[in-house]
């Protein structure tokens, strides 16, 4: 008994360590290549082969369907492509239980799916199927069909099928991740494509004096939000900006078109409200799924310095008078939803102002767990990049805009007529805050203006106007002992004069300083009125640090002559 | 020296305030005090401003306050040959129409 019993053993160690090193290579041999399809096939023969099977099959469950799918097989009948339900028939059920099943006899189990044999005459005897098992579960069955010596399979085959198909599970868990990634690396590569085109389609950035200035930044790759801008054959300058509801490629493919048939319409230069109209009308025969466009068109004439808009829904732009912003609400709803629509359109006189433009983007910036920024917070930024030149301006408030979190499609647009050289300074004075120096400080200025051939009665007023901006100074801000220096500083800007005031008082509130009704007759309260009465615009804000506060004055001097002419 | 004047005369019962020079918030206060006093002293006030080359809203202030005074106690109160800088900045506070303005001091004795 015991040679018999030394053999049994012997053999079983010999049986084990075969098992081991074709475990090792099976495993090795997985390992060289992600691509199932090279490395499944020979693993399953030899796997076959190992198990001294007549076949063998792979099968794998798709996500999707939930159908399990034959990808490979070995031996004399090629099922590669058969569907099983998950729980249907032997390899079903090893995927439904996530168990090992075994058939001894095929033949008589009605667990055994018999169409098979049926339609090519093989016969199945016996049955071996483990579950392709993972971490998130069974992803397949291995099956292996027939001893070949016409037995069933025992404990000990199942035990060895198991330990293959971990390898195998591991294996093609692998690939898969793998194709995830390059698939989405393939997304991303095309995403990125998407984007440098859509990029080619924005305007190209002019150098030199050129007024329009815009900037796209997209909260993913790609971007719902568009502008453009181009000449009209009379030298007046087309632009638009604008969103498309909704975010990704659909509202990419959508902006292409939109903007495309604002160009076409644009191009010959119909007023901005009509040209709205036209786009509307087109848009709302072929916009679909509740989509609908936000925008804004407008044309800018040099020669005159008048920019007309329409604003179709868009946020309100903001024109910015030197500190003091006015709000322009949209004209009309937006495109795309009310075919019969009609539009208004706004004429400014852009002189000094700055015009901006801004998809809700930008306003809908998140700073941490604080509410969005708004338009407050963006006049906020406007205000303190304002003595910036236009394209340092911009990049300043986008980096401001960055810093913040970008929730939306945001985009930019500044028009500006341009500065530089040709703002000069014609006075720049530093005087204590007392009335005794306003004397001279008057005179100066009168000398000041003179040179510039301003009308005298012009010259008076202005003369009083900022007298009126100091002795405000002197009496309002510097109280209650507080004593300190002015500056004035006196520009010119082709027709336009500036003036502006610097104290170093603590900070008034703005709110509080407002023109009173000149109808009615009494003492105080004049100077403020006058201020009003006289200059195009004025703006008060208190300097940062709680001290010192700064007045900004325009005056155009072209317009004051006519003025006096017509009341002459 | 440098102008500014605020001379009271009186003429009877009438007195004119003359005022030259460049009138500002650096002395305004004492052109309103010479109003008032002189409207303490008669009933019958009258600011002489042909030689004002310069009125900002403080000295616009003064004679507004006198004006006021004037008409509250049934007195009279006039402006006398108002210079072309004085008169627009009157204009400009929409008081041109407001005060009684005589165009010499013959005729603002006699009104």
């Amino acid at each position: 008994m015991r040679p018999v019993a030394a053999d049994s053993r012997d053999s079983a160690r010999a049986s084990g360590r075969r098992a081991l090193s074709f475990l090792a290579d099976l495993s090795q041999s997985l390992a060289v290549s992600l691509d199932l399809k090279t490395t499944l096939g020979p693993a399953l023969t030899r796997t076959m082969d190992f198990m001294h099977a007549e076949g063998a099959s792979l099968f794998l469950l798709d996500p999707a369907t939930k159908l399990l799918e034959c990808k490979v097989c070995a031996g004399p009948v090629d099922i590669v492509g058969l569907k099983l339900e998950v729980g249907q028939g032997v390899v079903g059920r090893a995927v439904a239980e996530n168990a090992p099943q075994r058939s001894d006899d095929a033949r008589r189990d009605a667990r055994v799916n018999t169409r098979v044999d049926a339609e090519t005459g093989f016969v199945t005897r016996a049955i071996l199927c483990v579950p392709l098992a993972t971490a998130q579960g069974p992803i397949g069955a291995l099956e292996i069909i027939n001893r070949r010596d016409g037995g069933a399979f025992d404990a000990d085959d199942a035990e060895i099928l198991r330990l293959v198909a971990a390898p195998m599970a591991l294996a093609i868990n692998n690939a898969r991740l793998a194709l995830e990634v390059a698939e989405q690396q393939r997304i991303r590569r095309e995403m990125g494509l998407a984007r440098s085109i859509q990029k080619s389609l924005l305007p190209k950035r002019r150098r030199g004096k050129f007024p329009l200035i815009g900037v796209n930044l997209p909260a993913h790759e790609i971007s719902g939000d568009f502008y453009d801008y181009f000449d009209l054959a009379d030298g007046r300058l087309a632009f638009f900006v604008g969103d498309i509801s909704g975010k990704g490629l659909d509202a990419a493919f959508l902006m292409v078109r939109v903007a495309s048939l604002l160009r076409w319409n644009g191009k010959a230069a119909p007023a901005p409200a009509a040209w709205l109209r036209e786009v509307n009308t087109e848009l709302c025969e072929t916009l679909q799924n509740g989509r609908f466009v936000c925008a804004v068109v407008g044309i800018y004439d040099r020669r005159t310095h008048q920019v007309v808009i329409a604003n179709a829904g868009f946020p309100p732009g903001l024109l910015d008078h030197g500190g003091r912003f006015e709000e322009l609400p949209a004209d009309g709803p937006p495109l795309g939803i009310i075919k019969e629509a009609e539009y208004g359109e706004r004429t400014l006189d852009l002189g000094g102002a700055a015009l901006y433009l801004f998809s809700d983007g930008a306003t809908d910036v998140r700073e941490g767990a604080r509410a969005r920024l708004g338009a407050d917070g963006l006049c906020e930024l406007i205000r303190r990049y304002a003595a910036l030149a236009p394209e340092p301006r911009l990049r300043a408030l986008i980096s401001e805009l960055k810093r913040r979190r970008l929730v939306d499609d945001t985009t930019l647009l500044l028009l500006q007529e341009p500065r530089g050289s040709e703002v000069r300074e014609l006075l720049a004075l530093r005087f204590p805050a007392d009335p005794r120096e306003m004397r001279r400080v008057r005179a100066e200025l009168r000398t000041a203006l003179d040179a510039e051939d301003v009308a005298p009665e012009l010259r008076d007023r202005l003369v009083l106007v900022v007298d009126e901006a100091c002795t405000n100074v002197m009496r309002h801000a510097y109280c209650g002992g507080e004593t300190g220096t002015i500056a004035l500083r006196v520009t010119r800007e082709r027709d336009m004069l500036g003036f502006e005031l610097r104290d170093e008082a603590p900070c008034v509130d703005p709110a509080r300083i407002k023109p009173r009704d000149l109808s009615e007759c009494r003492a105080g309260g004049l100077g403020v009125a006058f201020i009003d009465a006289t200059m195009d615009f004025w703006h008060i804000e208190g300097l940062p640090g709680g001290r010192g506060n700064r007045l900004v004055m325009r005056k155009r001097i072209a317009a004051q002559v006519q003025n006096d002419r017509e009341s002459d | 020296m440098n102008g500014n004047e605020c001379i009271s005369e009186t003429l009877g019962d009438y007195v004119l305030v003359r005022l030259s020079g460049e009138v500002d918030l650096s002395w305004s206060q004492q052109v309103r005090r010479a109003i008032l006093d002189a409207l303490g002293d008669t009933g019958k006030v009258g600011v002489e401003l042909s030689q004002v080359s310069y009125i900002d809203s403080s000295g616009i202030a003064a004679l507004v306050e006198g004006f006021q005074n004037a008409r509250s106690r049934n007195q009279k109160f006039g402006l006398v040959g108002v210079s072309g800088a004085v008169m627009a900045v009157l204009q400009l506070a929409r008081l041109d129409r407001v005060f009684p303005i005589f165009a010499d001091l013959d005729a603002a004795r006699s009104a």
